[in-house]
């Protein structure tokens, strides 16, 4: 009997202790990954990373020397990706989830677009970019014709997480705020954008981060030059497109590519970490205190 | 009411981005080169020193490979292209400069205890009719065979050398630039592939776990190339779509003067014979 029941209490135990094994040993290993990758960088790249670093020109096809020009770069083709993309994406997103009913066809047809351009390589987007800003458009190699296109690389992503952080809120607020007669511009301004803040937030960050660590769809519009520039109708390299030409093309470049590399991701930090502060501190606020 | 903060800033930045766009206009003489990989870096260094030599100049490098260098150079895209190779007949329309000279060698892990290896046996291993190092006197292990990226001026090179067809060649990686391979076989101790003699030199007395082998009993070595006795070799060429004039023919002749010596030989490549 004895034996039994303590069997019994065995078959309960095992799968839940193999349960908790399995979630912790998950979660685990994908931190474990990103500290790996982090140290890796840290221990290949800090050597090289200086103040100088950060603020003089590539020397010897990028071996030598630092990266200013390339970072005022990235920043410059990230700003003009995110100014043309949250707009018309924002907008899209509001069409989707608030003007349409999930059953419209059209809204339906947008969607699906959507998702099949979510899919769509990036290589792709950036023969488009070039065929059709560089060349369509007469924008040649420049910041504008990269920023661009990875606008059109980020939209499916910021309008797909903007549309469902709208849904999320619940339906009562709407009903409320019509009931206090807002119009529905106003209702979108005082309360459902903020509502929905740190969703719309986390989608921007998705764009953002798969913009930065764009690679092929930069090399064909914004270019390879790494000269300062002086206006966004300049080519300009992407930092990811550096990190790619030192370690892939430059006989040891490696120094200066993990050098860079760890700047790439400081500034993605960086940003998921002043956006969702924003997200916080600014816009969520809103609609806590009157 | 930050609402209203924001979009006003929004605005402000794509006023003040509009404005900084339209002074891109005033800019005063500017050269695009397109083309090969290999070639970039070292188009890049040369048209900074022929911009602090010639104020008001903007020499533009853009990179994407040999095949792209033609393509721009013939639809103008390109003020001069970047071409790793020599020119092949249907391209004789084209005008080409040559600045340097590069090698062509085969690699292998520095573990592989195989030192040499004929044209023959190099074509059966590309073309899986050799699979396992032991037929080559190396150890039991099967060869990973590293091959070139269509469009890439090495892979053309090679097959224009070994007489081989690229459908013909049985890879199990297949790479793009340079480094790519250097790194595949550094990282594979079974791996064969080519690469640029002069970058492997260098990176294999940097400790990376490479080793040249001789072809046709030729050391793979930048002196070899030098005095042409390597057999595999090719030239680092500028093409242009007519014959060059003004701005593009003096930076094609400063590109071939002894003053930018020391930038070929620091990237690991051949200046023309003084």
């Amino acid at each position: 009997m004895a034996e039994a029941e303590s069997l019994a209490v065995t078959r309960r135990w095992l799968p839940e202790a193999l349960m908790t094994l399995a979630v912790w040993g998950s979660a685990l290993l994908v931190a474990g990954i990103f500290l790996w990758l982090l140290g890796d960088l840290l221990w290949r790249g800090a050597g090289h990373l200086s103040w100088s670093f950060l603020f003089s020109s590539p020397l010897n096809a990028g071996r030598a020397g630092g990266i200013a020009p390339i970072l005022v770069s990235t920043l410059l083709i990230l700003g003009v990706a995110v100014a043309a993309a949250v707009p018309l994406g924002l907008a899209t997103a509001v069409l989707l989830a608030e003007f349409l009913s999930s059953h419209s066809r059209f809204g339906r047809l947008v969607g699906l677009s959507l998702d099949v351009l979510a899919g769509v390589p990036s290589i792709v987007f950036g023969l488009f970019g070039n065929a059709f800003f560089s060349i369509f458009l007469g924008l040649g190699f420049s910041i504008l014709s990269g920023g661009l296109t990875l606008a059109c690389m980020v939209l499916p992503i910021l309008v797909r997480t903007a549309e469902a952080a709208l849904r999320a809120v619940p339906d009562d607020w709407r009903l409320a705020g019509a009931a206090l007669g807002l119009s529905r511009t106003a209702a979108l301004r005082h309360i459902l954008l903020p509502a929905a803040s740190s969703g719309l937030v986390a989608g921007l960050l998705l764009g953002v981060g798969r913009a930065m660590a764009e690679t092929a769809a930069l090399i064909f519009t914004s270019g390879y030059v790494d000269r300062m520039p002086s206006s966004l109708f300049d080519s300009g390299r992407a930092l990811s497109v550096h990190i790619y030409d030192l370690s892939m093309n430059v006989a040891g470049g490696d120094g200066n590519a993990y050098a860079s590399a760890l700047v790439l991701i400081g500034l993605l930090i960086l940003i998921n970490g002043t956006s969702l502060w924003l997200a916080e501190h600014w816009l969520n606020r809103r609609i806590l205190t009157p | 009411m930050r609402l209203k903060a924001l979009t006003t800033t929004l605005c402000g930045i794509l006023i003040l981005m509009l404005l900084t766009a339209s002074v891109a206009l005033a800019v005063e003489q500017k050269l695009v080169l397109t083309g090969s990989s290999t070639l970039a870096p070292l188009a890049t260094e040369i048209g900074k020193r022929f911009e602090r030599q010639n104020p008001g100049v903007r020499v533009d490098v853009q990179s994407g490979g040999s095949s792209r260098g033609i393509t721009d150079a013939r639809s103008g895209l390109a003020d001069i292209g970047l071409v790793s190779r020599a020119l092949k007949e249907e391209e004789k329309d084209l005008k080409s400069f040559t600045v340097a000279r590069d090698g062509i060698g085969m690699i292998v892990h520095k573990s592989n205890p195989v030192r040499e290896l004929s044209d023959r046996q190099i074509i059966d291993i590309y073309t899986g009719k050799i699979t396992n190092w032991r037929a080559v006197g190396g150890p039991d292990q099967p060869i990973t065979v590293v091959n070139k990226a269509e469009g890439r001026s090495t892979l053309e090179l090679f097959l224009h050398h070994f007489r081989l067809k690229n459908s013909d060649i049985k890879a199990q990686v297949v790479i793009g630039e340079n480094q790519q391979g250097i790194k595949t076989v550094a990282g594979n101790r079974n791996a064969i592939g080519y690469v640029s003699i002069g970058t492997a030199e260098y990176e294999a007395s940097q400790g990376v776990p490479i080793k040249l082998l001789p072809m046709a009993g030729v050391a793979a070595s930048v002196e070899n190339v030098r005095n042409g006795s390597f057999p595999l070799a090719r030239p680092l060429n500028l093409v242009t779509k007519a014959e060059p004039q003004g701005l593009a023919r003096r930076f094609i002749d400063f590109s071939r003067s002894e003053s930018v010596h020391d930038l070929v030989e620091a990237q690991y490549f051949v200046p023309l014979a003084r």
